[in-house]
């Protein structure tokens, strides 16, 4: 075998390889997912707390059987009562730490960071 | 984060925890109240009558300070918004017991201020009615407030 055979199979094979690796990277590598659904179950926002980036949307979803409502501890954001599968939206176009409850059961409490 | 039922001043000052709060007193008095007034009919008693009715009295004057704690948390934790579904339920009909344990108590009142009348047997079948709307709302209470059901 000549030198420019073994160099042209070497090289194709990882060409190949290099392809077909591209398919079975992990998920996260990929793309970089943000959770932007809070959902309100049990009387509990899930998750407690939330990272997400600027001008992210939040979306808070009552899927508990209790009306619930999602109040920002400084007035910025406000929901009307939830009645089960009811959602509430806001998008956040500001960096910061926001933390909520729900002003029916004031013990519910969640963050929303935005960074 | 919860909050520590035995720390006083958080669990009182919370929004509309005082509603949560004052609300078992009428309840217990007006329950109360019912079964002397029932036993008394049974048994024509005089001093369970008159049990009956000091209860009575207790029992409606704690329906003002609940009515108006309780609207006062529609106001200040939902800001007055329109009502709907078990909220709206539990405002209609608490706002209906409070009118008839006065209504109920009125009747007893005006027999006692007028001792040759005696109580109109009505009332019990009132009262009846009454309880099952005390405990349909409080059941309504203690399932928006999470202690009925989940939580």
């Amino acid at each position: 075998m000549s030198t420019a055979v073994l160099f042209a199979t070497t090289f194709g094979v990882a060409f190949v390889g290099m392809f077909a690796g591209a398919g079975s990277l992990p998920p996260a590598a990929q793309q970089k997912s943000e959770t932007t659904e809070v959902k309100i179950d049990n009387f509990s926002f899930g998750p407690a707390e939330l990272k997400v980036t600027v001008g992210t949307t939040v979306t808070w979803t009552n899927h508990d059987d209790i009306p619930h409502t999602a109040v920002s501890t400084d007035k910025m954001f406000k929901s009307k009562v939830l009645d089960t599968d009811e959602k509430f939206s806001f998008t956040f176009s500001k960096p910061g730490t926001y933390e909520y409850f729900c002003s029916i059961h004031p013990k519910m409490t969640g963050k929303v960071v935005v960074q | 984060m919860s909050v520590n039922p035995f720390d006083l001043k958080t669990v009182v000052l919370a929004k509309h925890a005082q509603h949560v709060v004052l609300i078992h007193f009428p309840i217990a008095l007006f329950m109360v109240a019912v079964a002397f007034d029932f036993l008394a009919q049974w048994a024509k008693s005089r001093s369970l009558a008159a049990a009956a009715y000091f209860n009575l009295l207790l029992a409606a004057c704690f329906t003002v300070p609940v009515v108006a704690t309780g609207l006062a948390a529609w106001q200040w934790a939902l800001e007055g918004q329109k009502l709907k579904g078990i909220l709206l339920m539990h405002l209609v009909l608490g706002c209906t017991s409070a009118v008839v344990i006065w209504i109920v108590f009125l009747i007893h009142l005006r027999a006692r201020r007028h001792p040759e009348n005696s109580l109109p047997t009505y009332r019990l079948s009132l009262e009846a009615i009454a309880v099952l709307l005390v405990g349909v709302t409080a059941h309504l209470g203690g399932f928006l407030s999470g202690v009925n059901g989940q939580g």
